[in-house]
């Protein structure tokens, strides 16, 4: 039987979600369920100073008004994967606008909204710094970057020596903006308590850390939370930790008593949920005159909130230590704290806004060599990781550039900025490097093989869209050598075997093998009830072969539905559990970004007609989901080019353009045709299958390509995103 | 929404008679105002609705085209009438807003809320067109007063907008909000009986204006050339997350000059 694994299957939830039967979490029926709407504060700094829930309390239908003076209390998180560590509505402090100051809850939303806009609070307002740019002195160092796991600062060789002597350098500052991930599904969390248990249904990238989070909040033992999440509408980081709405539901359920829903608008998700922060980045990059880099240096500033509400730092410079050979290379990561909600990860975090500083310096530093962008990156090629000093596991992004360029027709390229074009219109070709860490966790799944040859299986995962129901799907359909018809995966609910959170691009290469092992697990069992059985005289596991519910041996066969009523089983259960990546290697994608752009020279009007991305992800189990990943990354990384920025208002620190029609996206005009190559190869050392997470590898070098492709379409360079159409009229 | 109270008369004195009532406002296509209602930024008694007065339809007749204030955007830019008679109008209907926009926007709703970045006050005001209401008749040089802000009093309705025939040239140019297609700037020239007339919405703090400059340079010579040169001042124009002043007042330039070559 051909390999399902690869084939570009239909996605399996796809029926569901087109019909509307794929249930998001503010979508459970929960018999008695009454609603919640929060309160957000109106100032950006200071203190609440008096309450007046009065007039709130006795409208009809109002079930509890919580706010800090009899907020339930909590305890602080101190578990892992969580960005959030201080618990909601414990004090009267204020920290930035739109800071969560009470929840209202009443027998319906219109009611509890109204209730919620009666509730009077008076507050003593400090002084607020409420953007980056004016703060920038105050500077610190992070305290938990990566979690501990790395240093904020790396130093290799000498590189402001190597950059002093240098002959050809660039020095640069590049800005990218505040952005919000805007999935399509707001926040939503249902919660129900039974005693001092509790259920949640909620949108969330991570079951696991939500249940541990909640119990340490509501201080219950982890079995006593259940969370439930089968569908995810989108989360791109936003959904990774369990916030502050999430706890206040919870709370608000136990108070009342009943189960309570609450629904987060669109306004509300610019404030509630993270964002990526702000940053400001200087970049050195000094180069010999035959183009090979001596010197790279890259300090990153990023924007925080109020330092006790957590920490999250985006880490820009972590591709610089390692995308290019260069022995001397030196990096820093800073924050600058200011009264704004609390940032955190949003698709590739650090990757995403750092290349587009340095492969927007590269593309400056190839102008100033006189040296093709393609070029420049290839004499700068690194074999090995010289940051980790590790061998690659796999890295071809040799042949991206190659089947990029050629797909894309870069060799017709005249390097002059506004040498070509299309009538008036002016057309640029930028390109840019695109790299992601690949990763994996511990995870464990199980699986059942039933009488009729079917197979349930199933693990604590989430499915945010990116296709772990149809991928885990086919996994198991080669395993077990069934139809993917034949087989259910579920995943999104605690009760099930634990997995890493959906965040990363870990999910396929975490889960995927505790899938495989689990269905090993199982196979293993299924085998030795045969060879048990004296029918079976003679042969040898590796006799034996499961296909369609059958076990195949020479000249025999063992229908499983026999085999299963012999041993008195309903089913067959294997369970599999595996560990993080093995050390020794140095585990990420590439990818190589290349853009086209038309400008119109009298309104600055800046389209992307063409695009092409050829990536170097392993091996790839979908080819249908794996290239929406790829064309969903790109289309994100078009809005961060040249349409997403969340802008402050300085005065108050609150969002101006918190909305769908002020926030731009991109939408179908702005998204050209994309083609999209994935190079051939397996990783031979992250999992079993060879494979790797794509889910934020496309969206990086997406902007630096495209700015790169405005600077040859114009003469101007753009170093603070998004491009504005301003910008480039000069 | 506040709750209100919902009234369809089948006549346009039924109508002002609950419209005379403090809190009561009309309503048209729903547009503008349901939007403004979700967001409770408005408390109406009663709200009236117009759909019942026989207000929409176009009439076309030799030296006029008569527009019903209930007419959609939808039906102005399908209407081969005024294709034929102002190609212009026809041009700005068909791009406002999207297609769902179009089939319940009215022309009367648009008028009568003059929103600053309304695509028909810039075609009313270069065409020189005639408001007609229950009450009276106002010329559009009276009839717009600053954003938001007309010569209508809050009982008085439109009835039908009138466009005096022949004209000789017309065309409107916009530059779309990307999200909602509104014009951030928009300019709309016309050639007729009333002259060279160029009308700008979109750009200015007191929504749309005549361009008299442009005017002038376009009454000696029909030419985009006639117009390059003409650089408006920033100071007055809006300036948002969408564009600065400067850039409107680049805008406004463009546009003119694309409107003018479409015209030609
Ligand atoms: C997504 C979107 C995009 C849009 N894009 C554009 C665009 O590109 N260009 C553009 O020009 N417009 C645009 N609009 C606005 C649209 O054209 C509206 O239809 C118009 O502004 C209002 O017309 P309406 O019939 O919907 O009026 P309503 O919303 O029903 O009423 C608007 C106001 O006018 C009053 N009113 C209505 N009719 C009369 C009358 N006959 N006499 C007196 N008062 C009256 C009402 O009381 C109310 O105050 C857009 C709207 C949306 C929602």
């Amino acid at each position: 039987m051909d390999a399902i694994v690869g084939q570009p299957l239909d996605r399996v939830d796809g029926r569901l979600k087109v019909t509307g039967g794929a249930r998001y979490a503010a979508e459970f029926p929960v018999p008695g369920v009454v609603h919640a709407v929060l309160v957000q504060s109106s100032v950006a700094a200071g203190e609440i100073v008096a309450i007046d829930t009065s007039a709130a309390e006795g409208m009809p239908g109002v079930l509890a008004v919580i706010t800090p003076e009899n907020a339930e209390k909590l305890q602080a998180d101190k578990g892992g994967e969580q960005v959030v560590s201080r618990p909601t509505l414990q004090d009267m402090q204020v920290l930035y606008n739109g800071q969560h100051v009470a929840i209202v809850v009443a027998d319906t939303l219109d009611r509890a909204q109204a209730a919620a806009s009666a509730l009077k609070l008076t507050y003593k307002q400090d002084e607020a710094v409420t953007t980056m740019d004016s703060a920038l002195n105050t500077a610190y160092r992070p305290k938990h970057f990566r979690g501990g796991a790395r240093s904020p600062d790396s130093n290799r060789g000498d590189a402001d020596a190597a950059f002093d002597a240098a002959a050809v350098k660039v020095d640069a500052t590049y800005r990218t903006p505040i952005e919000h991930h805007n999935p399509m599904e707001p926040h939503a969390t249902i919660a129900r308590w039974d005693g001092d248990r509790v259920t949640v249904w909620t949108a969330t990238q991570g079951i696991s850390g939500a249940q541990h989070t909640l119990a340490t909040l509501f201080g219950i033992p982890p079995a006593n939370v259940r969370v439930i999440c089968p569908y995810v509408g989108g989360g791109f980081g936003c959904k990774g930790s369990t916030w502050p709405p999430a706890t206040l539901t919870a709370m608000a359920a136990r108070k009342v008593g009943r189960p309570v829903k609450l629904s987060l608008t669109r306004r509300q998700m610019f404030t509630s949920n993270g964002y990526r922060p702000r940053t400001v980045q200087k970049v050195k990059l000094a180069a010999d005159a035959g183009g090979k880099l001596v010197a790279i240096r890259h300090d990153g500033m990023s924007q925080m909130s109020m330092p006790s509400l957590g920490e999250f730092a985006e880490p820009v410079g972590l591709a610089t230590e390692m995308l290019y050979s260069c022995p001397n290379v030196a990096v820093t990561h800073r924050l600058v704290g200011v009264n704004a909600p609390l940032p955190t990860y949003m698709r590739a975090p650090g990757e995403a806004s750092g290349v587009f500083a340095l492969e927007s310096a590269m593309d400056e530093l190839a102008v100033a060599l006189r040296i093709d962008p393609v070029e420049l990156r290839l004499r700068n090629y690194a074999d090995g990781d010289e940051h980790e000093d590790k061998p690659f596991s796999l890295k071809n992004l040799r042949e991206c550039y190659r089947q990029g360029a050629e797909a894309f027709g870069w060799s017709q390229r005249n390097p002059a900025p506004r040498s070509m074009r299309d009538g008036r219109v002016l057309i640029g070709w930028g390109m840019a490097t695109s790299t992601y860490p690949a990763n994996r966790r511990p995870a464990e799944a199980l699986v059942r093989l039933q009488a009729d040859g079917s197979v349930v299986a199933g693990s604590g995962t989430q499915d945010l869209g990116t296709g772990t129901y149809t991928v885990m799907t086919q996994v198991i359909a080669d395993e077990l050598g069934v139809s993917p018809r034949r087989v259910r995966f579920v995943l999104g609910d605690s009760t099930l075997p634990p997995a890493p959170g959906s965040g990363g691009s870990t999910t396929v290469a975490s889960v995927s093998p505790a899938v495989q092992a689990a269905c090993a697990a199982a196979r293993q069992k299924l085998f030795s009830l045969i060879l048990a059985d004296p029918q079976a005289a003679g042969l040898t596991s590796a006799d034996l072969r499961l296909a369609n519910g059958v076990v195949l041996a020479p000249a025999r066969r063992f229908p499983l539905s026999q085999v299963l009523a012999r041993a008195g089983l309903e089913y067959i259960e294997g369970r599999g559990k595996t560990e993080g990546p093995p050390g020794g290697h140095s585990l990420h994608s590439f990818g190589a970004q290349f853009a086209e752009v038309r400008v119109d020279p009298d309104l600055g009007e800046i389209r992307v007609s063409r695009y092409v991305g050829a990536f170097d992800a392993g091996r790839i189990l979908n080819a249908k989901t794996g290239r929406s990943q790829l064309i969903g990354g790109i289309t994100y990384g078009i809005g961060m080019a040249l349409l997403e920025e969340t802008a402050t208002d300085a005065e108050t620190g609150r969002y101006v353009n918190a909305d769908l029609a002020e926030y731009l996206v991109p939408v179908h005009p702005d998204v050209p045709l994309i083609r999209t190559i994935f190079v051939a190869g397996e990783d031979p050392v992250l999992d079993p299958l060879g494979a790797r997470g794509i889910g934020e590898l496309p969206m990086v070098g997406v902007a630096p390509a495209i700015a790169n492709a405005v600077y040859h379409a114009t003469g101007v360079r753009v170093r603070d995103l998004p491009i504005r159409i301003e910008d480039v009229l000069g | 929404m506040y709750d209100f109270t919902y009234q369809k008369p089948s006549s346009i004195a039924d109508a002002v008679k609950l419209l005379a009532e403090p809190e009561a406002k009309a309503l048209a296509g729903g547009q503008t105002f349901i939007p403004v209602l979700k967001q409770r930024l408005n408390k109406p008694s009663t709200l009236v609705d117009l759909a019942g007065l026989g207000l929409a339809g176009i009439k076309a007749e030799g030296d006029k085209i008569t527009i019903g204030a209930m007419t959609t955007h939808g039906a102005i830019a399908a209407s081969p009438e005024i294709k034929k008679a102002i190609p212009g109008l026809s041009m700005m209907a068909g791009w406002i807003g999207d297609t769902q926009v179009r089939h319940c926007g009215t022309m009367g709703g648009s008028l009568a809320n003059n929103d600053p970045s309304a695509c028909y006050p810039a075609a009313v005001l270069a065409l020189n067109a005639t408001i007609v209401t229950d009450k009276r008749r106002i010329g559009a040089d009276e009839y717009f007063q600053g954003m938001f802000t007309t010569a209508l009093a809050t009982d008085e309705l439109i009835t039908s907008i009138e466009f005096a025939l022949p004209v000789e040239k017309s065309a409107y140019e916009k530059f779309r909000n990307p999200a909602s297609r509104y014009a951030m700037v928009g300019v709309f020239v016309a050639k007729s009986a009333a002259g060279v007339r160029v009308a700008v919405t979109g750009a200015s703090q007191n929504g749309v204006f005549r361009h008299t400059e442009m005017e002038q340079a376009l009454s000696g010579n029909w030419s985009p050339d006639a117009i390059a040169h003409i650089k408006t001042p920033p100071g007055g124009l809006n300036s948002d997350i969408h564009g600065s002043a400067e850039y409107r007042a680049h805008l406004i330039t463009v546009m003119a000059k694309r409107a003018v070559a479409a015209a030609s």
